[in-house]
């Protein structure tokens, strides 16, 4: 397109589509062709003008070795530099502002797709995320690491299970207002703790569900971007940050990969008081008590207190820092894809464009997203106007 | 401006059956080759990206929360996974380049690997095909290269014979110069007539014009300009980069004529400055799985016209004496270790274009050409690494 | 007692079940089959006609409505004689895959072709040849799946 060669330190979200539910009718392919299609209607950007594609899948959850060949072409790749962000769309957003960042690509469709209609269980796939040897044949998957995680960090901070349940709530509720959400109900924290146990202090509504979804972003430079936009939502802020790999290795309590993660997207977005500054998140919650120890290591509160936030109110869609207006993984969850609809919601927000679940005057937003046992790779990135 | 971006160090591990190491400790072997090539530690290390073929090609989901991190130097830093198919050595590479052009790091590490021995190599990458079209159709890679070869052989107006001789004269080439690479792993010494007389596989590909399955990791560190002069008298200047992809109805794109192998080269040339490739190319390190598409690369890349692939090889070009000495590590056909090879072309194009290839240095190499492949044809990625900025 | 080595591999196999979405254009294409017709999608941009039918044109990038039925007869562009074995393999070698350019098709075609003498394996490549021409052998039982055509055998 413009290829003029020159470092863009603005990167910019200039378009969004998104498109969730329980078992969606279409292929892969062709769910990646339609929110590829509508965000590029949208913005008004052609196939030609497009300069790369950085897409998100991954292999087991398709069922495709070399997932990314099969929606290749359906994310507008044919004959374009086209890559793949395995296993979290967060990451593909990451890798998309690297690359519009560097000058050698004006624009940049980013994409998660998983239909986990399609696939095994979360648990199974998650299973082997183990090493062979060591942690797999203990059986440690993603339900039984956040277990853990759980047990510990209500034993180390007294504090009850129905904390979890309360966090299920909110995001579930917040869900009927989001029109892409997939699990969405009234619950009360009665029903959420009378759903069956998954492993404890797990049950099943603190879990979250195996969805079918697709996302997808246009990123663009500061000079590509007045093009399509008025209202250009930059990324002032983005990092990402791995724990290591054995879970005894870490403290999951801690969670110092998205404490540094976070620090250097504050940082980068001039943000010194995260809980006053930020005045939405979207955050990757794939299981409830996770929520509260994002809470603590974003620095939303100090350690330990990630119970109070939610008890007062803070996180709530009238509270000071609302947390998942859309429903967040609680609801909705198309593995891959989830990094880049929070992404996406939080660019609504900023745009005023969230309808029913629009946190009013939102000018800065935290975007979150997470994979591995007990949270193992977080991103953070910070929106802002 | 863009940023320039330089390769700083890079390391390799002795490619073969390496039964005697696990993932973790293979890909550790390679990175700390790296960092000492490089004379750097690994808390210099500002972001890590990793990749291997598919995950169910060794049965661990993710890998990069698994080798690709404590093994790889990630820990508490980012890191993430590329993976694409056969071209994943290289869409890894490239990324660890974006990373530093992005101005986001200085030195980042990319790190490419696999074990094919320890799962199913061909059954892993026959589920490329989606279930309800392709896959009963998808022959292994040797079928797929197979077919391609076929009409390859049948193209042009070239006596088969010709080409068929000519095939087997990469073979002998590729296989006799790894015994100058003290990392390669099939070292044998023989003649045409070993290949035109060794097994059919799936016709007309007979056993020695196929790569092997090797275990073997590999890593690169870039850094920006500034770290670069201040971390090696000799860096490799990164000059062109490109990766392309073709339709996903593979039959839908013409194999031979490839129209995402011939823009692939015609993008990095143009960022590299190169209109002339046999010119201004010093050496080429070509992503040769197979004898045939060796040369079919020779013509998609501009080196001859096509049809005409078979008169390189016969004249003497590619070879190491030659004007544009191709693969003169062993290529693919000596070492294949998937996920890693592609970013093997890579090093292999760093350590030639710095003088550091020892053996099978090519004199005065100061522009290197490295490519990478993937799928059914599907993802094509070119690499121009030079020894002036 | 003498202490047993520890082994250094660890073996396991992992069967994973999955249920793939066809999706609209999938599912007509497949009921085409069971009706013994190959159909494809113009696409008004190119004009190509693309085999099997689709929802869209990589290359325009732009949705497909037009069904055409193409031939169930055409043009070996090429092959590839299978006579090894893999884990997953869906059938039992020997057996040929073949790229079919279908008569009013633009795109090729991925199928078997049979009906071939495989007794002697050097003698394969003179029965089957680049340029061949072929036809669909439909199954007697159609479901709505590929296997529907059987494979596509040569013909004068």
């Amino acid at each position: 397109m413009f290829k003029g060669g020159f470092m863009s330190e603005k990167v910019a979200i200039v378009g969004v589509a998104q498109k969730c539910g329980e078992n969606l009718m279409d292929s892969v392919r062709g769910l990646a062709f339609e929110v590829t299609k509508t965000v590029m209607d949208k913005v008004g950007l052609t196939r030609e003008e497009l300069d790369t594609v950085v897409a998100s899948s991954s292999d087991y959850w398709q069922g495709m070795g070399c997932s990314n060949v099969f929606h290749f072409d359906a994310a507008a790749g044919y004959l374009k530099d086209s890559t793949k962000a395995e296993e979290d769309s967060g990451l593909a957003l990451a890798y998309g502002y690297m690359r519009v960042r560097s000058g050698h690509f004006d624009t940049c469709l980013v994409i998660g797709i998983t239909k986990c209609s399609e696939a095994p269980p979360i648990a199974t796939l998650t299973n082997i995320y183990n090493d062979p040897f060591y942690q797999r044949p203990i059986g440690l998957e993603e339900i039984s690491a956040a277990a853990l995680q759980a047990n510990q960090y209500m034993s180390r901070y007294k504090v009850s299970e129905e904390v979890g349940a309360e966090v299920a709530v909110k995001n579930l509720r917040n869900a009927l207002f989001n029109p892409h959400a997939h699990r969405k109900m009234r619950a009360t924290v009665e029903d959420v703790m009378h759903s069956p146990v998954m492993a404890y202090p797990l049950r099943e509504l603190m879990c979250c569900p195996a969805s079918d979804g697709a996302c997808a972003l246009i990123l663009a430079s500061e000079k590509a971007a007045k093009k399509f936009t008025d209202d250009p939502i930059w990324i002032k802020g983005i990092n990402w940050r791995a724990e290591p790999y054995f879970m005894g290795d870490r403290d999951i309590l801690e969670n110092r990969a998205l404490k540094m993660a976070s620090q250097k997207a504050y940082e980068m977005a001039g943000i010194k008081n995260p809980l006053k500054e930020i005045d939405v998140a979207e955050i990757c919650e794939p299981y409830a008590f996770q929520e509260l120890l994002w809470y603590e290591a974003l620095g939303f509160c100090s350690r330990g207190e990630g119970a109070k936030l939610i008890k007062d109110g803070v996180t709530s869609m009238d509270g000071e820092l609302p947390v998942n207006p859309s429903g967040g993984v609680l609801s909705t969850n198309p593995f891959c894809a989830r990094g880049a609809i929070r992404a996406a919601e939080a660019a609504l927000q900023l745009w005023g464009k969230a309808g029913e679940r629009q946190v009013p005057d939102a000018e800065t937003a935290l975007v979150h997203s997470v994979h591995g046992l007990a949270g193992q790779l977080h991103m953070v990135a910070i929106l802002g106007r | 401006m863009v940023r320039k971006v330089a390769v700083v160090g890079v390391g390799q591990t002795v490619h073969g059956k390496r039964r005697e190491v696990s993932f973790p400790e293979l890909v550790h072997e390679a990175v700390k080759r790296a960092l000492d090539d490089a004379n750097l530690t690994i808390e210099e290390i500002e972001a890590v990206v990793s990749g291997s073929m598919p995950a169910p090609m060794e049965g661990v989901n993710a890998p990069h929360l698994y080798w690709g991190d404590d093994a790889a130097g990630a820990v508490l830093k980012p890191n993430m996974r590329v993976a694409t198919c056969g071209t994943t050595g290289m869409s890894v590479a490239q990324s660890g380049y974006y990373h530093v052009a992005s101005g986001m790091f200085d030195v980042v590490l990319a790190v490419g690997a696999e074990k094919q021995y320890e799962g199913e190599a061909q059954g892993t990458m026959n589920t490329v095909g989606d279930a309800h079209f392709s896959r009963p159709f998808v022959p292994g890679a040797p079928g797929v290269f197979a077919q391609q070869s076929n009409e390859y052989l049948h193209r042009y107006d070239v006596p088969e014979e010709k080409i068929r001789l000519a095939a087997a004269e990469v073979s002998v080439r590729n296989h006799l110069d790894a015994f100058d690479n003290p990392y390669a792993h099939i070292k044998i010494k023989i003649k045409v007539d070993d290949v035109l007389n060794s097994r059919i596989i799936c016709y007309p590909i007979r056993l020695l014009d196929v790569c092997p399955q090797s275990d073997g990791a590999c890593a690169i560190i870039y850094a920006s300009e500034e770290r670069a002069r201040k971390i090696t008298d000799t860096p490799a200047w990164v000059k062109g980069v490109a990766y392309c992809g073709n339709e996903y109805w593979s039959s839908d794109n013409d194999s031979v004529e490839n129209p995402g192998t011939i823009e692939v080269a015609r993008r990095a040339y143009k960022m590299a400055g190169i209109t002339n490739p046999l010119k201004q190319l010093d050496v080429a390190e070509v992503y040769n799985p197979f004898t045939f598409q060796e040369m079919m690369h020779y013509e998609c890349f501009g080196f001859c016209k096509p049809g005409e692939a078979y008169k390189l090889v016969e004249e003497g070009i590619v070879s190491r004496s030659g004007e544009l000495p191709c693969d003169p590590s062993g290529g693919v056909l000596s070492t294949n270790p998937i996920g890693a090879t592609a970013m093997v072309r890579v090093v292999e194009a760093a350590l030639q274009v710095t003088g550091k290839a020892g053996a099978h240095q090519i004199p005065d190499a100061e522009t290197a050409f490295s490519n990478g492949l993937g799928g059914a044809n599907h993802l094509i990625s070119v690499m121009i690494l030079s020894r002036t900025p | 007692m003498s202490q047993e080595e520890v082994k250094t591999v660890r073996e396991a196999e992992i069967t994973l079940p999955y249920k793939w979405t066809i999706g609209p254009s999938g599912l007509r294409f497949f009921q085409g089959l069971k009706e013994k017709k190959i159909l494809g999608t113009k696409c008004h941009k190119c004009g190509r006609v693309l085999v099997p039918g689709r929802k869209f044109c990589p290359r325009d990038f732009v949705e497909l409505f037009d069904w055409v039925e193409v031939k169930d007869e055409g043009t070996i562009r090429t092959y590839a004689f299978v006579n090894y074995s893999f884990v997953g393999q869906p059938r039992n070698p020997p057996y040929i895959v073949a790229v079919i350019d279908l008569d009013g098709a633009d795109t090729g075609f991925n199928h078997y072709v049979m009906g071939i003498d495989f007794s002697d394996p050097e003698k394969v490549k003179d029965q089957v040849k680049i340029g061949m021409r072929v036809k669909a052998v439909w199954a007697e039982k159609r479901v709505g799946a590929i296997t529907d055509i059987e494979y596509f055998k040569p013909i004068k």
